[in-house]
């Protein structure tokens, strides 16, 4: 091992938001590494089948997609700092055509990457604490989370520290690393759910109990080919026990979830199959009978855990509000971008800015290089070297302060990130469809980019309101369209493109599974139909209504006739 | 390898891809046997005989460095081969929302 | 077939009988789940297993385990994972302290894992690199979770330090 794996960072500092690893920790990062190393010579030697290899890839993020290897870099939680930062810019400018892709599970894919590149490349993300470890394959996932987390003004609590237990927990799990599918649980500690925990095969929301942190505890939730909002599970899970739980029910998922049809393998189904009750008692009993003192998650590990992450030193001058204010009234550009890109903060005199990497008509989620690095940069000045990754494919800088406001949003602007679309029809997700994807059926991002011109002016666009473009190009829904208050589905016809859209779908709160509106459409009428169907909001909608609030009040026959009416 | 992409009719013709193992770029099988980053370097199968060649070239996929061999239909009335399925266009000719990572610099009229 | 245990080449001394072979009266011999009932009818000091089919719940082994030396479970290929529930759970559930033994398609690659759930000796596959198992066993030094093999805590967190 050479000496820079172990040398400690340069600052000696936690870095703010994450988890600061130790030699051990870069150790184990090195030894992965060299592992996948070794399985890559085998593959060229042809001592491992394509067959067998192509999980063990899968489970360091590389895939085989259209034009190339993709590379799926994990963020953990959706946090990274500007030093990691810039080395995912290093890796776009050497290794990739210059540009990173954000995905709605808060990680980073490059699509350009070469076999015979990625044990460097992993070497390179090992250099600064970063890896791409079980971000594919039939294990469990990274951990998404709030991209306010620890920053939101609605915020119980800061969950991060339990998802990097869980991160930590799941990482080369001796049992749960060949699932009969993938395993995704996210964690929040708000009650406003800004992680859609009802589509998760685990969704935890963590909360102050009586004697410390307990967690709500959800499971079966997911999209795809069968979409299912979630069943409540457990309420209150003690802390100590977060562990032993979790351990119970993805066992009796892989004991019992089917391997013969990976349509069904996904722990949604075992649960409709066994029904919520039976499912729990199976976990239940489980749980009794396991060694509990193995699994328990004593208080002294999470605060050992705790210690690691930095925090930021907020001391805001006291007349940050005011000042923030005034630049408001004085520049209605910033006033509308401050209205749209921003979350309120716990502390006085603070703010989160989210940095909305959906220009007009833009790919979703891209990022050049060059932003990488501006966005690095940005975050050093002003947000404690603090960058998340938000399931919408935006950035959050999580604690700038209110009088800092208007020279980061000038800054931003000169980068070419400063849309003012946060939560509007500019906002759309898109997963990479058929430009890239091997298992796409249709192309979503053009549909995201005609759409995101159509609608670029900033007035209408507001005057919209909230509104939710979520796109996928085939069922396997990684742009989220169920939960899409308007959904976009790519389906292929005989080589042909065609979309099917959904409405009323919802991954908040109010979680629920958009319902199909009628026969898709060709690729050329699909936009059309989504101007269709925004104005006969416009129209139908009584004050201060959503989209999605109108659409629940009137149902679906008025939006149908908007779009299949003319046809 | 997707089934969706094998689909063939009785009739026509065909090109042979693959991706390479140590890049993963897309390549096409031309007449000499070689692959080609090109498609319009593709050898054109009458349909008839493409099961044996997919056969024959899939055998030898990993003496080739290649993985997932598999056939594209083509239209006729092409002169450089066009695949007839939107995605084997855009493997073949290259991501829609880059014009910048087309693969031909000159791709014919109309493949989209 | 050549036996692994601990990284290294053993002799093995078990024969494991089909469903229709005959059971001979002496020596140890491996069954299957459903000729259990013929093991168990063999002189009691005479060496018995068990080859436990993936579908199996172990909780069948409950009453027969103080006869068993050895418990087999199988990789029908390697993606199938429910072998490392079922070994886990023998030690845990059932402490049960004989041979585990995996047979079927495993990967070298999940070695390490397989020893952590409880697993004492793999049969290796045909074509097998023995040398190629023997470094997945000293590829890492930590793990980052309890295992139901008794690690040494490293110390931080719930990091343990592999044998």
């Amino acid at each position: 091992m050479s000496a820079e794996i172990l040398a400690a960072p340069s600052s000696g500092i936690a870095p703010v938001g994450h988890y600061a690893y130790d030699q051990v920790d870069r150790a184990f990062l090195h030894d992965r590494v060299e592992q996948f190393r070794d399985q890559v010579a085998r593959r060229l030697s042809g001592t491992l089948s394509e067959d067998e290899f192509k999980p063990l890839r899968l489970m360091n993020g590389l895939y085989l997609q259209l034009h190339a290897y993709m590379l799926r870099v994990a963020i953990p939680y959706g946090i990274l700092d500007s030093r990691q930062m810039r080395e995912l810019a290093n890796i776009a400018r050497t290794y990739d055509r210059d540009y990173g892709h954000f995905t709605t599970r808060q990680n980073i894919q490059f699509n350009w990457i070469r076999l015979e590149d990625t044990p460097d490349i992993l070497a390179r993300l090992a250099t600064v604490d970063m890896h791409a470890i079980q971000t594919s394959g039939n294990c469990i996932r990274n951990v998404t989370c709030d991209q306010f987390a620890g920053a939101a003004a609605d915020e119980l609590l800061d969950p991060r520290v339990h998802a990097e237990i869980l991160r930590q927990w799941s990482t080369l799990h001796p049992e749960f690393s060949f699932l009969p599918r993938k395993f995704k649980i996210a964690i929040s500690g708000s009650p406003n759910d800004r992680v859609a925990a009802r589509f998760h095969d685990i969704g935890l929301v963590a909360k102050p109990g009586r004697h410390g942190t307990v967690f709500d505890v959800f499971v079966g939730g997911g999209m795809g080919r069968t979409p299912i909002v979630g069943v409540h599970l457990r309420d209150n899970l003690p802390e100590e026990d977060l562990l032993a739980y979790l351990e119970a029910m993805i066992r009796v998922y892989n004991e019992y979830g089917r391997r013969d049809n990976i349509y069904k393998a996904r722990i949604k189904i075992l649960v409709q199959a066994l029904g919520a009750e039976g499912y729990r008692e199976k976990v239940d009993a489980e749980f009794a009978a396991m060694d509990r003192a193995r699994y328990r998650l004593p208080p002294e590990t999470v605060a050992a855990i705790r210690a690691r992450f930095g925090t930021p030193a907020l001391d805001a001058p006291s007349d940050a509000a005011e000042r923030l204010a005034g630049a408001r009234r004085a520049d209605a550009a910033f006033d509308r971008w401050v209205r749209t890109n921003t979350h309120s903060h716990r502390a006085a005199g603070y703010i989160s800015a989210v940095i909305s990497l959906k220009p007009d008509g833009g790919i979703p989620g891209d990022a050049t290089s060059a932003q990488l690095d501006a966005i690095a940069d940005l975050a050093e000045r002003f947000s404690f070297g603090e960058i998340r990754i938000s399931h919408m494919q935006n950035v959050v800088l999580g604690h700038v302060r209110q009088d800092e406001l208007h020279a980061l949003w000038q800054e931003l602007g000169r980068a070419g990130l400063a849309s003012a679309n946060i939560g509007l029809i500019g906002d759309i997700i898109a997963c990479p469809g058929l430009d890239y994807c091997s298992l796409a059926n249709a192309r979503s991002i053009p549909i995201a980019q005609k759409l995101s011109a159509r609608f670029a002016n900033p007035d209408l666009q507001e005057r919209i309101g909230d509104l939710q473009i979520k796109i996928s190009g085939c069922i396997n829904a990684c742009g989220h369209h169920h939960a899409g208050h308007i959904g976009i589905l790519g389906v292929d016809k005989k080589g042909e493109e065609f979309f099917q859209l959904t409405l009323g779908g919802s991954a908040a709160s109010d979680a629920a599974i958009g319902q199909i509106l009628g026969p898709a459409l060709p690729e050329d009428s699909t936009v059309d139909a989504i101007a269709h169907l925004v104005d006969a909001y416009l129209v139908h909608r009584t004050d201060g209504e959503r989209f999605l609030d109108t659409y629940r009040r009137l149902g679906a026959a008025l939006f149908k006739d908007a779009v299949y009416a003319l046809a | 390898m997707d089934v969706r992409s094998n689909r063939r009719e009785a009739g026509g013709s065909s090109v042979v891809t693959a991706n390479r193992l140590l890049d993963g770029r897309i390549v096409w099988l031309a007449g000499d046997g070689a692959w080609s980053g090109r498609i319009d370097a593709a050898h054109v199968f009458s349909n008839d005989g493409i099961e044996a060649v997919i056969d024959a070239t899939a055998r030898r996929q990993q003496a080739d460095g290649v993985v997932g061999v598999y056939g594209v239909q083509v239209r006729d009335d092409s002169t450089t081969p066009v695949p007839v399925t939107v995605r084997e266009r855009i493997r073949a000719f290259g991501p829609t929302v880059h014009p910048e990572f087309a693969t031909l610099t000159e791709v014919p009229p109309d493949v989209r | 077939m050549p036996l692994l245990e601990n990284g290294r080449i053993v002799e093995d001394f078990w024969t494991t009988i089909g469903g229709d072979e005959l059971l001979p009266p002496t020596g140890p011999v491996i069954v299957p789940l459903d000729r259990l009932e013929d093991g168990l009818a063999r002189p009691a000091g005479e060496k018995l297993g068990v080859a436990l089919p993936p579908d199996a719940e172990i909780a069948v082994l409950r009453a027969a385990l103080p006869r068993l030396a050895l418990v087999g479970v199988t990789f029908p290929t390697f993606r199938d994972g429910r072998a490392f529930s079922q070994a886990r759970a023998l030690r845990e559930h059932l402490d049960f302290a004989g041979d585990i033994r995996v047979t079927g398609r495993p990967l070298p690659d999940q070695y390490e894992f397989l020893l952590r759930c409880g697993v004492s000796t793999v049969q290796l596959p045909d074509g097998a690199d023995p040398a190629v198992w023997a470094r997945a066993h000293e590829r890492f030094t930590t793990a980052y979770q309890p295992a139901v093999r008794d690690e040494r805590a490293e110390g931080f967190g719930l990091r343990r330090f592999l044998a």
